[in-house]
């Protein structure tokens, strides 16, 4: 655990404290709008507001610990007050504030995070994807696949979305050593942007598949009117958009690994795992196109395990003793 | 299909074995024969598949993404040691599948040391080193540790004086050296940068006492800490390798064919061979050490992964995307 006092971690921990702030405040308007819906349903209103709204409400604008926060709260609360809205009305544009708050919050992150990997790709001189501080870095600008996820897929998950933009930097922030270096020759070749770029892409699509498939698992449906499809059918369209990048990502580094040491297959952990996260979701397509949605949680499962395989292909291969092989330059 | 699910996972399972015993030995228990048997039921359950399954030949996207996996398979065997073995058996085709080639500055060779064997073979051409060469980057940092323990970092740059705090005074790069040699002039020593081969990579620095003395000391990359009893200071610097670079030329029948800078990432085809920069010599830098690999069903695999990535990319995305541009088009027109 390092604390990384240098403009590449100033930015980081501020990108990081963004997409908290982003997760914290969806989190009210989730909040907001589960206490909105029972409020419907009660018929005792006001004593509700004292009980449900102002306990957890006031709590997490304090949690979130900004000035900014507490103050759009009371304004609120005092235009509600001033126009003499109705409870709902009153719940209603607050939720939406939050909403927008948090898409806003959400964006000055990627925004950030699209800096702070800029700044790196200055500072080290070529393209930052090649160990694994820089490609947390990358990982952590999640926003536009969030947005093509919510616009063309019809899956949400933005909040979820900013809390995993979070967790990835984490590593970043206060794990991997971030001391530049030199690309070593196998490095120097026209086909370790693309490589590295469409499998961290697939590794996004498909961390959003799982928590599609773990909301499955757990029940958790999309509110009514959201226009937003049922978890399986929403992991299931995720990872129709991840699996060709990550078909695409182990074919060029096959490719690649002929160019660079002779083999376009050469039997090592890093690509054995990448295989066997490949093969899952090969299992996956199948046991689908056999049932459909007839097991839905065996679905998942294919899933969340293809995920388990993909992070032990990323980090146990080249964080633990037990895999020494050709791909070790990535730690 | 249960049976192909069953193939499937069961191939997860080995590559994870496999990935637990490491590259030499997961390459030796792909190659076994019980595991060339589950191959080969692999590749005859993919085509049996596409005779079943009328499914997959009628959606282009399933038939491309499965006949590319037939070829992918299908190469890789044919290239295999096995693979070889039947050519040289059947067709009477003896190709070198990997091995190494030596080669010094100035000779050709033909000789090529079988991989895993104490066995020669000879390529119908030679190959000519030229020259081999090693290029560096420019040294990031001049490493400084004090007598009495502190340590500086101070980037390679000439001309630009670092202070070392009150008591080290400062530093200065005067000069940067590929191959220093002292030469005498009018009596005295004078460093140049000697361009006949050879290498001696150094840097010229200038120390300046905190009283206002100035000495002159030279940093050599390959004897790094070298210093005189009298020296404040241990210098040392070191360069990362950016390439290794063979000048090679193709001789067939005493003629120069072809000419090639063979670097990493970019390799020499010729006749049938790939050949790959492998190693050097570390000490004097005379020899060049080559990767010689028989393209034998390389370029079907190669097919197999156009086939997988054109069939993966239609039908996962493709298809959907003209699907909903010709739905909105509908829409509009009624």
């Amino acid at each position: 655990m390092e604390i990384k006092q240098t403009t590449q971690g100033v930015l980081i921990y501020i990108t990081m404290t963004f997409y908290l702030r982003a997760f914290f405040v969806s989190l009210l308007a989730w909040l907001i709008a589960v206490i909105r819906r029972r409020l419907l349903g009660s018929q005792q209103k006001s004593i509700f507001i004292l009980k449900g709204l102002l306990g957890p409400v006031v709590c997490l604008i304090l949690v979130l610990g900004s000035p900014f926060f507490i103050i759009v709260s009371l304004l609120t609360g005092l235009i509600a007050l001033i126009q003499r809205w109705p409870v709902d009305r009153f719940l209603a544009q607050f939720e939406r504030i939050m909403v927008w708050l948090g898409h806003g919050l959400y964006l000055v992150g990627f925004v950030l995070a699209v800096v702070s990997w800029g700044y790196r790709w200055y500072d080290v001189g070529h393209v930052p994807l090649q160990n694994l501080f820089e490609v947390f870095l990358f990982l952590g600008m999640i926003y536009p696949v969030s947005l093509f996820c919510r616009r063309f897929l019809r899956v949400g998950g933005f909040a979820a979305d900013m809390l995993i933009g979070a967790i990835v930097l984490f590593p970043a922030g206060f794990v991997f050593h971030a001391e530049p270096q030199r690309l070593p020759p196998a490095l120097q070749s026209w086909l370790f942007t693309p490589h590295v770029a469409v499998y961290m892409f697939s590794y996004i699509f498909i961390a959003k598949a799982t928590f599609q498939a773990i909301c499955q698992l757990a029940g958790k449906n999309p509110k009514p009117g959201e226009n937003l499809l049922p978890p399986e059918q929403a992991a299931y369209r995720i990872v129709c958009v991840g699996f060709p990048l990550l078909t695409l990502g182990l074919i060029l580094g096959s490719y690649w690994g002929k160019l660079a040491w002779g083999d376009y297959w050469g039997w090592d952990p890093k690509e054995l795992w990448s295989l066997v996260s490949w093969l899952v979701f090969v299992g996956y397509f199948h046991h689908r196109y056999m049932f459909g949605r007839k097991y839905p949680k065996l679905n998942s499962l294919w899933i969340i395990t293809g995920m388990a395989a993909i992070i032990i292909t990323l980090l146990w291969v080249n964080l633990s003793r037990l895999f020494p092989g050709l791909h070790s330059y990535a730690t | 299909m249960w049976l192909a699910l069953v193939l499937i996972i069961l191939l997860a399972v080995l590559s994870i074995y496999g990935a637990f015993i490491g590259a030499e030995r997961a390459e030796r228990f792909f190659n076994q024969p019980p595991l060339a048997v589950f191959w080969t039921a692999f590749l005859i359950l993919l085509i049996a598949g596409l005779a079943a399954f009328g499914r997959l030949v009628r959606v282009p996207g399933l038939l491309l993404i499965h006949a590319g996996c037939i070829l992918i398979l299908a190469g890789g065997m044919w290239g295999s040691r096995a693979g070889n073995n039947i050519q040289k058996r059947l067709f009477g085709i003896d190709k070198i599948r990997k091995g190494r080639m030596a080669i010094y500055e100035g000779r050709s060779e033909n000789h090529v040391l079988l991989d895993g064997t104490r066995m020669q073979k000879e390529l119908p051409f030679s190959l000519k080193l030229k020259d081999f060469r090693l290029e560096y980057y420019k040294p990031t940092y001049l490493l400084i540790q004090a007598r009495q323990g502190q340590r500086w970092k101070v980037p390679v740059e000439a001309g630009k004086e670092f202070p070392l705090g009150r008591d080290g005074g400062a530093i200065r790069i005067v000069k940067e050296y590929e191959n220093l040699k002292i030469g005498m002039e009018e009596g005295k020593s004078v460093p140049f940068d000697d361009p006949s081969p050879g290498s001696n990579p150094a840097l010229e620095v200038q120390i300046t006492e905190p009283g206002g003395q100035t000495s002159t000391q030279y940093v050599f990359e390959k004897f790094p800490g070298h210093s005189h009893v009298q020296n404040k200071f241990f210098l040392s610097y070191h360069r990362v390798i950016s390439d290794y670079v063979s000048e090679l030329q193709i001789i067939e029948d005493d003629k120069v064919v072809a000419e090639k800078d063979l670097e990493v990432n970019h390799p020499l085809h010729y006749g049938g061979y790939h050949f790959y920069q492998s190693s050097y010599d570390d000490k004097a830098g005379q020899y060049t050490v080559l990767q010689v690999v028989s393209d034998t069903g390389l370029y079907v695999v190669y097919a197999g992964y156009w086939l997988l990535c054109l069939g993966v990319i239609w039908h996962m995305w493709l298809r959907h995307l003209f699907k909903r541009v010709r739905g909105k088009k509908q829409a509009n027109g009624n």
